[in-house]
């Protein structure tokens, strides 16, 4: 590279990493001067209380009307529309009450449904991603694994998994109430109770789980497991036995995942850290930095470890080889999509848009925007002033890093507290990435340990650091009142939470996770044979070629 | 070699948990929840991973 490059590289760089900072440090503009008051303003009368009788005479289009058709759209939506519970009073105070309360819930079914439509569709992203990182001789076999979880993973979080995650949740208001799921077990520690696990809601029948608020929350969590779950894939790439991937995932989206996930957001003992401990306003993690990222990241390692490198992957002497990726269409096609999805992922957390300050759902799908800008840029400029050339594929981890690390702050950060949580992600999954390969020697093909692991945790921390105390979702998080604000902005307790929510990631996610992938390597075998590696998992594991026309190198 | 490794990364985990209940101070329990983390690294890339890389593939020829 020449010297000039570099120069305007390196400017570069440090202007993006020194802005960010500087904005953050700005004082806040002095408010305005509030006007004099000039002459007495008479107080406004006080509103008349709207009768069933005032109602009576709302006009409604005449059917004759309507029938001609409505261009416009003027005739079509009034009041002949709200239901009448009794034709004989005809319409009431009472049945316009109903109706606006059953459009508040209708309209956060429908977002949290749309949004969890978008998550699914992540799926596709991370097959597309870690098959086109993957050799063309493995392409099938990534491609099933990607959609093998999808149907696995939602089997055992039918079975068991939701029962665990979110049976002892309570109403959540968003969704009309969710009542049935009302069973937590605790344990006492330290005189508090320590929720451990939700017991309502096994097969989506038990104790009066058949509800419309309860199917909506299981179609949105099942498809944050299920990225979860697909994590692991992208670390055990090309040499992963098929029987042992179905196990390990089954055991991931039934038990490893649904516990951390309650202890996060289905009432457990992280989530009231805040009223039990007085840390902060107990674990945040908006969207799953860490109950989604960091407990995939985590799971991937411990699968990647058991499994050892792929044969070629170390010299002799354990340096690393470069083991090229095969289709880069593929893996650029795919960060796109799954930016695409994470519209899905961070505001639909917000589980509805109206009512209880959903309507941040707004800052943040742009937090989330931001962030992946700054992690793309900051992971393509350190490749490029560091190798030389802007690396395809660590552009993609970085773009996909600052999306992993800005879902747990997101609903709780500004546009700047955003744009600096990217931009610091995109540069520490490069670092995560050299320092996985070249000093643990654990081989992750598509970074995946680094991307969701590193950056994961990353997230989980940076809300207890930019976490702002601007938003408002109902007056209280996890039964504290007020806002979650962080370390920067003066609450050191909530970085105390966040950092015990890490330490239970680390210390018991990733050990659950080890003691199941062990048991299933004693029982199954976690790896293929190296015959089969060398030949490409294709056809030994799946009986097909992806790609039967290509010419294929081993 | 790699039970010593989970029962290390545990470890970590509950140290984490009892400054909860050892102290009521922010610093004290930043403290043992560093210390914590500082122990499970510790059992996963000191003790776990080196278990493993023991036998790697590539040390085999």
């Amino acid at each position: 590279m020449k010297n000039s490059t570099k120069r305007l590289l390196t400017v570069l760089f440090a202007v993006l990493c020194l802005a960010p900072l500087a904005l953050a440090q700005a004082p806040a503009a002095a408010p305005a001067a509030a006007p004099a008051a000039t002459a007495a303003v008479p107080p406004p009368p006080a509103p008349k209380p709207i009768l069933d009788a005032d109602l009576a005479g709302t006009p409604v289009p005449s059917a004759d009307a309507h029938a001609k058709g409505d261009p416009d759209g003027s005739l079509t939506g009034n009041a002949s529309d709200v239901t009448v519970s009794d034709p004989k009073k005809g319409l009431t105070i009472g049945d316009l009450a109903n109706q606006v309360g059953q459009n508040k819930i209708a309209v956060n079914f429908v977002w949290t449904l749309i949004t969890g439509y978008l998550v699914m569709f992540m799926q596709l992203g991370f097959a597309l991603l870690e098959t086109g990182l993957a050799r063309a001789k493995n392409a099938n076999h990534t491609m099933m694994m990607n959609m093998g979880v999808y149907g696995i993973g939602m089997f055992a979080y039918w079975l068991i998994g939701f029962a665990i995650q979110m049976g002892g949740v309570g109403a959540v208001a968003n969704l009309g109430g969710t009542a049935p799921l009302s069973a937590e077990f605790t344990a006492t520690l330290f005189g508090k109770p320590f929720g451990l696990f939700g017991q309502h809601g096994l097969f989506l029948m038990h104790k009066g789980t058949y509800d419309v608020g309860v199917m909506v929350l299981f179609l949105f969590q099942m498809v944050f497991m299920d990225t979860g779950a697909t994590i692991p894939t992208g670390a055990a790439v090309e040499r992963w036995k098929f029987s042992a991937f179905i196990v390990t995932s089954f055991l991931f989206a039934a038990f490893t995942y649904p516990l951390f996930a309650n202890w996060a957001w289905g009432g457990g003992w992280l989530a009231n850290l805040g009223t039990n401990f007085g840390l902060g306003k107990g674990y945040c993690d908006f969207a799953g930095s860490g109950v989604v990222h960091a407990v995939g990241g985590l799971s991937a390692l411990a699968i990647a470890m058991i499994l050892g490198p792929r044969i070629g992957k170390f010299s002799r002497e354990g340096r690393p080889q470069v083991i090229l990726a095969h289709d880069i269409v593929l893996v650029i096609t795919g960060c796109l999509i799954l930016a695409f999805g994470w519209f899905g992922f961070n505001p639909g957390s917000t589980l509805g848009a109206s009512g209880s300050g959903n309507l941040r759902i707004g800052s943040i799908a742009v937090n989330t925007m931001l962030a992946s800008a700054t992690g793309m840029i900051s992971a393509m400029l350190y490749m490029w002033l560091m190798y030389k050339k802007p690396d395809a594929s660590m552009t993609g981890n970085g773009f996909l890093a600052g999306l992993v690390a800005i879902t747990a702050p997101s609903g709780f950060v500004n546009p700047v507290g955003a744009v600096i949580i990217g931009f610091v992600a995109g540069v520490l999954v490069c670092l995560s990435v050299a320092f996985v390969e070249r000093v643990l020697q654990v081989d992750d093909p598509v970074g995946a340990v680094s991307v969701h692991g590193t950056c994961g945790i990353w997230g989980v921390i940076s809300l207890g650091l930019f976490a702002d105390g601007k938003s408002n979702y109902g007056g209280a998080w996890n039964g504290v009142n007020g806002s979650v604000t962080g370390l920067f902005y003066g609450d050191a307790s909530q970085l105390v939470a966040q950092l015990v929510g890490v330490a239970t990631l680390v210390g018991f996610v990733f050990t659950l996770s080890f003691i199941f992938a062990f048991v299933v390597d004693l029982l199954v075998g976690q790896r293929t044979s190296a015959k089969s590696e060398l030949e490409g998992l294709d056809l030994p594991e799946m009986g097909a070629l992806a790609y039967p026309e290509f010419e294929l190198k081993s | 070699m790699i039970l010593l490794g989970i029962l290390l990364t545990l470890l970590g985990f509950v140290i984490s948990v009892l400054s909860l209940g050892v102290t009521s101070s922010v610093g004290g329990r930043l403290a043992m929840v560093l210390v914590g983390l500082a122990v499970s690294l510790f059992g996963i890339m000191g003790v776990l991973n080196k278990a493993y890389l023991k036998n790697a593939i590539w040390k085999k020829g």
